[in-house]
């Protein structure tokens, strides 16, 4: 990291460099472009990968953070921070150019913070209307519903984007299409069966094939970040789990490590343990669901049914466990609320033998089936550079080829102590998508069948103050979630209210490949590759 | 003759009756008329109830492969339940779709109707239940039933929908391509046979159905004719006209009420029909299993009435069809078009060649082990 | 020859692929199916004892309820679910004491987070398993959880008596 350090200083000499909980170093906002393409493109250590883009109002100026990590070493981490004081109008340079994940990101950021960015392609506002009244995140904003009064007209779509872009002479502030000329255009939801949500493609089409995909989200957009900053971290934990509902314990795992590390906490061992166990059981449960809902993109009903018929099982489990069958509320910030009933060793490993042998079936149903291969084989490739370029982990980018599981390269909970195989396939298309998932499953069950006999006794949940303040400073947390990796930032002034907190979702990634993958593919396959790459909604709107 | 056997089960016998009588006491005409109107009436009652019947079957044994249980509220079983979803689809508001083409959107349904109605009306159903021995009945029906795809074309032309007109132009594809199958493959069986009538094909089948008759050829036809069949009913998995992950409901996204129901009665029907041809084709319509000098058995199997045979042969063609359906992801529409000019096309083409060469021959099994 | 080959082999593998498909779902066809028939087995029907359901205030034989209406819960209720009303009296020893008039709580927007339950220092609360809790209009999802005329249990009989639950 010494090298980076000075080769940060070398690229921009007026940069500041501090150790806080992450390497942050602070730049102007006119030389972050070059310092960022610097830092990718150095052989030494490449940070090639964009892992959060976080807007902040700082108060005296509106900034943007950047987690940076090299996609061979998640575990190098670097915080670039910058930030312009103008807050009428404020811009900065984008990086959509070196990372295609910057792009979505930049666009939530103008339509949260209202900051603009010199040279994003489509500058429109993410999640909120273009008309919408007022910057949210800002800490002046205005919240009076009459300024936002609800609207029951039917509003035209506009498929026309606004855009800064640098010139020779200066910027130019101008208006692009998003469409080629006369486009034979579908509206892909927002409701529609496939799209697993209120998610709205737009999609030009020509005959079957897929020219282009508009994405437009928010439908589902709750503010539930603007919501937390009212709000103590204990009572925060409840939206985790609302976030990408199928893997509800493991967000709220990382939010918990998130303040207990800012916090300085010691988690019980015995509550690492239900931790693990507890993540992994979500982790089937949500990968049945994925290959379930897959299957019935590609118009296999039956294998929905069964797919839904194993997680029950798990949802009982939990039921019995936490008493809540989605919405868990298992983790509390020092352990977990619920110990584990007697019962539990013993359905647990009913059901890892039970599940190994529908995941035979499984494999017997539908992963050789000639249809579902020709639907699948070659279809929605995505190549390992652009996995990393849009940010596509979890289960989808490890089919790229890309190792990127955050429990193998930044352990936590129990996960260095229990032994499993990262799975990684290389070919990058929709079925390679499909394996690991169903990979994934026997890895989390051989996870389980360590631990599960050796729960050690003692408390499940640490003593905490009863009322949880963290120090001054920003702090990060990753956790590998089911779609991928899930993060949290927390920028705290030491109150018992976040300042700004931030979740990273795995889903956003997904969806902002799928323009790219599904071009040229038919309309068929890009609801299976949609269904490969399982997103969920509520994960990307927040 | 055991051929002239006739049981007091059979239906045919309350036919005879009914015309003796009505002739002994009216003049012709309108002896013709009244068993027209019977007739006519009689159809379109089994029309309904059959498709009544293959609803809920249908959804008890989707169910049954579900690992659920499917209807079970409504009466005992659930088994009024198509009939309360009848009932309830009889109630439903028609939605006018104001910017769509009003003429042809509101006939599109009728093309689909009436050309299954008349499919429906050619099959032999059993002993005496014919309404019209056509000489050329396998061409009548591979004709009238085609017309319904008209239906199809104009309910996604006439929706101003998109995702109707994607469907309705799958639709077209599919539907070109696998009748052609369908036909061949009938054709095939044509060869062998001699004849194109149904009462005439179902006769000939008496010891031998044609489906062992011509032997590999009549099996491979047989199995053809299921799949394009299959193909031509717009059900799973070549279900990419309606394909609700992509299209939502395909052609008929926009109709409701009973413009939906017709649909619906079609699509249900049209499986019947298939597999009752191709209970006839194949495996000799209404007549029961016979063999050739077991002249006990054969009386035996004669006491079930004919038409218990034709709907038992029919129900096992339907429950394979639902087998397969609910059992398969959705082809993609160049799967669809390859499987046919790719695979079943050349296929059926050295098929039929080969069953000319069985019957010139005389490698059929009749003419190797001399049944009649 | 090498594409007939493949022709061939490839129609036969797709074929077998599809029957290994066909015997999973004929197997399935004669297995016992798993959908339960609710309500008719409410007899049988297992609801674990940890399922939030419904937010009670356990009373005892007394009629008395252990909430001192010290607000901690509401406090920390995310949603503003629970709102206590409460009224100042004074006790015998003409000491000033805070007793609990109304705890209302909305079920409608709650989101079973469980913190008024683990925060409340009293034990006052809990939740239980019934959940069969739909009712037709709005204004019924809020419950008063104090049973009428009920009162605080005295400190001392609580360590003499087991916990009313
Ligand atoms: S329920 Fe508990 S926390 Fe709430 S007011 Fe009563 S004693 Fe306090
Ligand atoms: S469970 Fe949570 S949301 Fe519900 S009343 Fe208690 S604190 Fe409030």
């Amino acid at each position: 990291m010494e090298k980076i350090k000075e080769l940060i200083l070398n690229t921009v000499p007026d940069a500041v460099i501090e150790q806080k909980q992450k390497l942050t170093v602070t730049v102007a906002w006119q030389q972050l472009h070059l310092l960022v393409k610097t830092l990718r493109d150095n052989a030494e250590l490449p940070f090639d990968f964009l892992v959060k883009l976080i807007g902040v109002d700082r108060g005296e100026e509106l900034g943007v953070n950047y987690l940076l990590c090299s996609s061979t070493d998640l575990s190098k981490e670097l915080v670039l921070k910058t930030g312009t004081s103008d807050r009428e109008n404020p811009l900065l340079y984008s990086i959509t150019d070196i990372f295609e994940t910057a792009h979505f990101n930049e666009r939530e950021v103008y339509a949260l913070l209202g900051i603009r960015f010199i040279n994003n392609p489509d500058m429109r506002k993410f999640f909120l209307n273009a008309d919408w009244v007022g910057y949210p995140l800002r800490k002046d904003y205005d919240a009076n519903p009459e300024l936002n009064p609800l609207s029951f007209e039917s509003v035209e779509m506009v498929d026309t984007a606004p855009r800064i872009m640098e010139t020779p002479d200066g910027l130019v502030e101008e208006t692009v299409n998003v469409f080629e000329d006369d486009p034979y255009i579908i509206n892909i939801g927002p409701q529609h069966p496939s799209t697993h949500g209120v998610m709205h493609f737009r999609t030009a089409l020509d005959g079957e094939i897929v020219k282009k995909i508009d994405v437009h989200s928010g439908y589902i957009h709750r503010g539930i970040e603007k919501l937390s900053e009212n709000l103590t971290y204990p009572q925060i934990l409840h939206f985790t789990d609302r976030l990408d509902y199928l893997s509800a314990n493991i967000n709220r795992h990382g939010l918990c490590m998130c303040v207990e590390k800012a916090a300085e906490i010691e988690v019980p061992e015995r509550a690492q343990y239900i931790r693990t166990i507890m993540d992994e059981l979500n982790r089937i449960d949500s990968h049945c669901l994925a290959w379930a809902c897959q299957t019935n993109d590609l118009g296999a009903t039956t294998a929905f049914i069964y797919g839904m018929r194993e997680r029950e099982i798990i949802l009982d489990i939990f039921d019995k466990t936490c008493g809540g069958r989605l919405i868990i509320n298992q983790n509390v910030v020092g352990g977990v609320m619920f110990d584990i009933y007697n019962q539990f060793q013993k359905d647990v490993k009913d059901f890892v033998i039970y599940m190994r042998s529908k995941l035979r079936e499984y494999d017997r149903f539908f992963s050789h089936n000639v249809i579902a291969l020709g639907r699948m084989v070659k279809i929605g490739n995505l190549s390992k550079e652009d996995a990393i370029s849009y940010a596509v982990t979890g289960p989808a980018g490890r089919a790229s080829g890309w190792s990127c599981d955050i429990r193998k390269h930044i352990p936590y909970a129990l996960y260095n102590q229990v032994e499993f195989k990262e799975i990684i396939r290389t070919e990058g298309d929709s079925y390679a998508r499909y394996l690991n998932r169903l990979d994934e499953i026997e890895e989390s069950l051989h996870i389980i069948e360590q631990l599960i006999d050796n729960i050690p006794e003692g408390e499940i949940c640490a003593k905490t103050k009863a009322i949880i303040k963290l120090p001054e400073g920003e702090y990060y947390s990753r956790i590998e979630a089911c779609r991928g990796e899930f993060g949290v930032f927390i920028e705290s002034r030491g109150e018992r209210f976040p300042y700004r907190l931030k979740f990273r979702s795995p889903s956003m990634a997904l969806v902002s490949a799928m323009p790219l993958i599904c071009k040229n593919e038919k309309i068929s396959d890009f609801i299976g590759i949609g269904g490969s790459m399982d997103y969920v909604i509520p994960d990307i709107d927040r | 003759m055991l051929l002239n056997y006739s049981h007091p089960l059979e239906i045919s016998n309350l036919t005879t009756w009914l015309d003796t009588t009505l002739r002994s006491s009216m003049p012709e005409f309108w002896v013709l008329f009244i068993e027209f109107a019977l007739v006519i009436v009689a159809l379109l009652t089994a029309y309904a109830v059959i498709a009544l019947i293959l609803i809920y079957a249908e959804r008890k044994i989707t169910a049954f492969f579900q690992a659920r249980y499917g209807p079970n509220r409504v009466g005992k079983w659930g088994l009024l339940q198509s009939l309360a979803d009848m009932i309830k689809i009889l109630l439903k508001e028609i939605v006018k779709i104001t910017r769509s083409d009003r003429f042809l959107f509101f006939a599109a349904p009728f093309f689909m109707i009436v050309a299954s109605m008349a499919t429906f009306g050619a099959i032999p159903f059993g002993k005496g239940l014919l309404a019209v021995d056509f000489n050329i009945g396998v061409l009548y029906v591979t004709a009238v039933s085609s017309v319904g795809i008209i239906g199809v074309l104009l309910a996604g032309w006439s929706s101003n929908n998109k995702y109707s007109m994607i469907g309705a132009m799958r639709s077209g594809a599919q539907f070109v391509s696998y009748e052609l199958s369908a036909g061949f493959a009938l054709m095939t069986i044509v060869v062998l046979a001699g004849t194109m009538q149904f009462s005439e094909l179902i006769e000939g089948q008496r010891y031998c159905w044609n489906i062992f008759n011509g032997h590999i050829s009549s099996i491979i036809a047989f199995v053809i004719y299921l799949i394009s069949g299959h193909a031509e009913t717009n059900r799973g998995p070549f279900d990419l006209p309606e394909a609700e992950s992509e299209l939502t409901a395909g052609y008929h996204t926009e109709y409701s009420g009973l413009q939906f129901g017709f649909y619906y009665l079609a699509e249900y029907l049209n499986m019947f029909i298939i597999a009752s041809i191709a209970t006839t084709v194949f495996l000799g319509g209404f007549l029961p299993i016979q063999v050739q000098g077991w002249d006990a058995f054969n009386g035996i199997m004669d006491f079930i009435p004919s038409y218990v045979w034709f709907f038992a042969k029919t129900a096992v063609l339907i429950f394979l069809s639902l087998w397969v359906r609910w059992s398969f992801p959705r082809l993609r529409i160049d799967q669809l078009l390859n499987l046919e000019w790719k695979y079943l096309l050349p296929i059926n083409l050295v098929n039929i060649v080969v069953m000319v060469i069985l019957v010139l021959t005389g490698l059929t099994l009749k003419d190797l082990f001399g049944i009649i | 020859m090498s594409s007939i080959t493949e022709y061939f082999s490839g129609l036969f593998t797709g074929i077998r692929s599809l029957m290994g498909g066909m015997s999973v779902t004929w197997k399935e066809l004669w297995t016992k199916k798993v959908t339960q028939q609710y309500p008719e087995n409410r007899d049988t029907l297992v609801i674990s004892d940890r399922f939030r359901a419904e937010l009670v205030m356990p009373h005892d034989e007394n009629n008395e309820h252990a909430c001192t209406s010290c607000g901690i819960c509401q406090l920390n209720c995310p949603n503003g679910t629970i709102n206590i009303t409460s009224e100042m009296i004074e006790t015998a020893e003409g000491k000033k004491k805070k007793i609990l008039s109304k705890y209302s709580w909305d079920l409608g927007m709650c989101t079973f987070c469980n913190l008024c339950v683990i925060t409340c220092p009293s034990d006052a609360i809990k939740f239980n398993n019934t959940f069969e809790n739909a009712v037709f209009t709005r204004s019924k999802l809020i419950q008063t959880l104090n049973k009428e005329g009920s009162k605080l249990r005295e400190k001392k009989k609580e360590t003499l008596a087991p916990k009313g639950e």
